[in-house]
């Protein structure tokens, strides 16, 4: 969930009128937001390609191409992107979802023109060496071991979205099938990278010790020469309506059983986001929320629980996820949680249950807006998500408005059983050595 | 260094400890205060000394469980003062604040942030878990088997986490450091109130208790808090001992932990390093930056950057009073697992034997210094830094003066780094966590193989 806030004292933001943006003649947007309390920066680079824009056979793709984002131009050779910017002072990490995939640089400021120059030398001159792919298809199999392989709660959530979805891609896992990791082809690479990498798909943040001109100026030097490109085509898959609970069971070698829920859910942008987000707060937010204090505390039926909402362009997933001490049952479990989620939609929530919420919204929004990592995330989930940087700042006031009766009416229409996706992970001590295709059943209730 | 860069950082590598206060209170608690007014947040780092140091109790032939002292700091906001679990956490969450409590090898930890117009609660809520925890029954038995279940999850979806308490223990065998902190199964189910209770009597009182609270303070209001809360509460009943050093290991051993169709091998290769109190902790830091350190460090170019062996491989010092581990962590295919570990054993003969070069220390120092400022953003990040100092009595020099130490840094400084605080390869404790089935043949090549299945309930055979 989005750690924005509610609050009356979030009305304004010291620094905010400081923020500036330029759109540059190929397409390209540049957010800045100059701070100064360290001599260092923060950039987000997001771009608007995640497994949502894959389809059967590539899927990971967006994902590895997160990883050969390193390895090498046709100006530097693989490695060097890292080792230069590691030479002056910065580091960096990337992350990919269904919906984006985003490059971050932790720099000190006078490591700024490299960064432009490092930045811009790969969204214009990336290079495809076969040895490097092949090598980087490794990395990626074993971080898919390890987030999903090794994973129990990796593994049944992969599969809970597979069978959540049956038209829209936020069926496939990001990290992508084991299979297609393995075969995607050289000009997979690059017809994905000429169709996502234009510069008009991109977007800059910075957050941190630099002024906008000079930000803008390097912007003008480095980036605005790489030429526009067509727009990809729109994403057009739309999911139909989901009219019966869908259940999918795991066996595997395991000493505590697991439970997901997958209720289907609206887009980032939905005007009712943030009572959706208070109301997953309310949920599973700390000791003193709904669900951890039945269920882990009074009734002790789960040990460990969470949610989140997968805030996508696309109408996505609100996620419960429970996990159960060893030799429960999941389905007596089910009905207890089931009664409690009814229970919400039907009476609602307390005003204290809500004043809390956003009391824990605010403090979230303010912790990070104390960091200039968290500044340059902020500002890039506002300009990607909702279409305007500047609503971050309005955002406060949207939390702080909801009232307990849309929270009820976001519960009544998202906490609904017949639109949910159920997944159930068995202990199995007999799951050592069989076939893996024996351990999953899946059915349309 | 590269000039460029040379010319253009502050002496200091742009990091000063801020303005802060320092009192002690008649009954031995220490205060610091750090104000800052940026955003409208405080934050506080309370540290109990003792932990699980602390396990040996007065009038005690044996030593209390493991994790007994993870279950005290569990406990203390569990019920406390007029307040009981359900109220303490209506409190805390009420206005949207945390309190997050844990033991480490030396401590018993407490952090949390709140909005500022909410310090006077803050301090009420410290006050009360430190100095008036109930310890009732039922709170203690549901968290106890709770954290029982949490562990063997933890076993199920996330082996890699628990490397280091399995290695730890292989490694220290009885020494403080080599206890699980948070106790094994089978230590916590033999946890009762009266462990808890002869624990916090021993080992939790004034004597003991460091807080820095920073952020957006009212500076004489905290002080007439925190004085009135803790100005005569009582001493711990046993006064502080001192961690021991511990020998390190001759010799390599293997311990091999038996997770059937675990499709990757997890390993964890360590030594006996250095402590806190290291005199070259600048140098170490750079040489571990290049060892295993940073994404182009030599281990992870070997096993990720050049062989796409692994997504990560790590290397780094844990430094307390007494020295921790020095410790190499990866994880590999179950089919390559030989290969890995070969590879890391090889890096570590190439750094113990050509050393590294001016260039790499250079690149090292510039990444080090750039790096540093991103650590000392925020409330809590000061908080933390502050509580560390005191902890370990360094001084603020330990800070203002890093950028000018790794500027002094020499290739003799990072010879000698490299001479007594990096282990030798052939003298190591090494964990595998995977397909005993697969990989029983490959583990007897790296020394004599103890092995355990990941069920059993203690990270010991």
């Amino acid at each position: 969930m989005t750690a924005t806030s509610a609050l009356t004292t979030a009305g304004f933001t010291p620094g905010r009128e400081s923020i500036r943006s330029v759109t540059l003649a190929n397409g390209m947007k540049i957010i800045v937001w100059p701070v100064r309390n360290i001599p260092n920066v923060a950039l987000y680079n997001w771009v608007r390609a995640g497994s949502r824009n894959e389809a059967p056979g590539i899927t990971g793709l967006a994902h590895f191409f997160e990883h050969m984002m390193f390895n090498g131009t046709a100006r530097r050779g693989s490695g060097d992107f890292d080792r230069l910017m590691e030479a002056q002072g910065g580091s960096n990490n990337a992350f990919t979802s269904d919906d984006i995939t985003v490059y971050q640089d932790w720099f000190p400021r006078d490591a700024l023109e490299l960064i432009f120059d490092l930045e811009s030398d790969r969204i214009a001159n990336l290079a495809f060496n076969p040895e490097v792919i092949e090598s980087e298809r490794g990395v990626v199999a074993s971080e898919r071991r390890l987030s999903v392989d090794d994973n129990n709660h990796g593994h049944l959530a992969e599969q809970v979205q597979a069978a959540a979805f049956v038209a829209h891609p936020y069926q496939f896992p990001t990290i992508g099938w084991p299979a297609d990791i393995q075969s995607w082809k050289m000009q997979d690479l690059q017809k994905f990278f000429r169709t996502y990498y234009a510069p008009n798909n991109q977007t800059f943040v910075f957050a941190g010790d630099v002024s906008p001109d000079e930000v803008f100026a390097l912007a003008r030097k480095y980036l605005e020469p790489i030429p526009r490109q067509a727009a990809p085509q729109p994403v057009r898959a739309v999911e139909p309506e989901q009219e019966g609970e869908r259940r999918v069971v795991v066996k595997r070698n395991a000493q505590t059983p697991l439970l997901q829920y997958a209720y289907k859910a609206p887009a980032a942008a939905d005007p009712r986001a943030p009572a959706l987000s208070l109301l997953i707060s309310i949920l599973v937010d700390g000791d003193a929320s709904r669900l951890y204090r039945e269920l882990v505390e009074r009734q002790k039926i789960v040990v460990d629980l969470g949610g989140h909402w997968h805030e996508g362009f696309d109408p996505a997933l609100f996620w419960l996820y429970f996990t159960l001490p060893e030799g429960s049952d999941p389905e007596s479990v089910q009905s207890i949680i089931d009664s409690q989620l009814a229970h919400v939609a039907s009476q609602g929530v307390t005003a204290e249950e809500l004043r809390r919420s956003k009391c824990m919204a605010a403090v979230a929004f303010w912790k990070k807006l104390s960091t200039i990592d968290g500044k340059a995330q902020l500002l890039g989930e506002y300009e990607i998500f909702h279409g305007d940087w500047s609503k971050l700042f309005t955002a406060a006031a949207d939390y702080e408005r909801v009232t307990a009766e849309e929270v009820q009416a976001i519960a009544r229409e998202v906490l609904n059983v017949n639109r949910r996706t159920v997944g159930i992970l068995l202990p199995d001590p007999e799951a050592e050595g069989e076939p893996a295709d024996d351990e999953l059943e899946l059915n349309e209730a | 260094m590269s000039t460029a860069y040379a010319l253009t950082v502050p002496a200091s590598g742009g990091v000063h400890v801020p303005a802060h206060e320092r009192v002690v209170l008649p009954s031995g608690v220490t205060l610091l205060i750090v104000p800052s007014r940026d955003v409208p947040l405080i934050a506080f780092q309370a540290i109990v000394r003792g932990g699980p140091l602390g396990d040996s109790v007065r009038g005690r032939q044996a030593r209390v469980p493991s994790g007994t002292a993870s279950l005290v700091a569990g406990l203390l906001e569990k019920g406390a003062g007029e307040r009981d679990a359900f109220a303490f956490a209506d409190a805390v969450e009420g206005v949207g604040g945390n309190f997050s409590v844990s033991a480490g090898a030396e401590a018993i930890s407490i952090s949390g942030q709140y909005l500022a117009r909410d310090q006077h609660l803050m301090i009420e809520l410290l006050a009360d878990a430190l100095i008036r925890p109930r310890f009732d029954v039922p709170e203690l038995e549901k968290l106890r088997d709770r954290r029982i279940e949490l562990i063997k999850a933890t076993k199920d979806s996330d082996p890699a986490e628990l490397i280091g308490v399995y290695g730890r223990a292989q490694l220290f065998g009885d020494h403080p450091f080599g206890r699980p902190a948070g106790g094994s199964e089978s230590s916590l189910a033999s946890i009762g109130q009266q462990d808890v209770l002869d624990y916090y009597e021993a080992h939790v009182g004034a004597d003991r208790l460091l807080l820095v609270v920073a952020g957006d303070v009212d500076v004489p209001a905290l002080k007439r808090d925190v004085t009135r809360a803790f100005g005569d509460w009582r001493h711990a009943g046993v006064s502080l001992a001192r961690t021991p050093d511990a020998p390190r290991v001759s010799g390599r051993r293997v311990l091999l932990v038996d997770s059937p169709d675990s499709a990757q091998t997890y390993f964890w290769l360590a030594n006996v390093g250095v402590s806190k109190r290291y005199p070259q902790h600048a140098a170490l830091d750079l040489v571990n930056t290049l060892y295993g350190g940073r994404f182009t460090s030599i281990l992870n170019t070997e096993l990720r950057i050049k062989s796409g062996l692994s997504y990560s491989a790590r290397a780094g010092f844990a430094r307390g009073t007494a020295a921790g581990e020095f410790a190499i962590r990866s994880f590999t295919d179950t089919e390559n697992t030989g290969r890995a570990l070969d590879l890391s054993l090889a890096t570590l003969t190439r750094l113990k034997r050509d050393g590294v070069t001016q260039d790499m220390l250079d690149s090292a120092r510039a990444y080090v210094l750039g790096q540093y400022p991103l650590g000392f953003e925020t409330a809590s990040d000061w908080a933390a830094a502050l509580a560390e100092l005191e902890f370990y009595d360094l001084g603020s020099a330990y800070i203002d003066d890093y950028g000018a130490m790794l500027r002094a840094v020499t290739l003799e400084d990072a010879r000698h780094v490299i001479d007594t605080a990096f282990p030798s390869p052939e003298d190591l404790a090494v964990v595998l966590v995977g397909d005993a089935s697969r990989i029983r043949d490959v583990a007897r090549q790296y020394g004599p193989v103890t092995e355990m299945s990941i069920t059993q309930p203690a990270f010991v055979p």
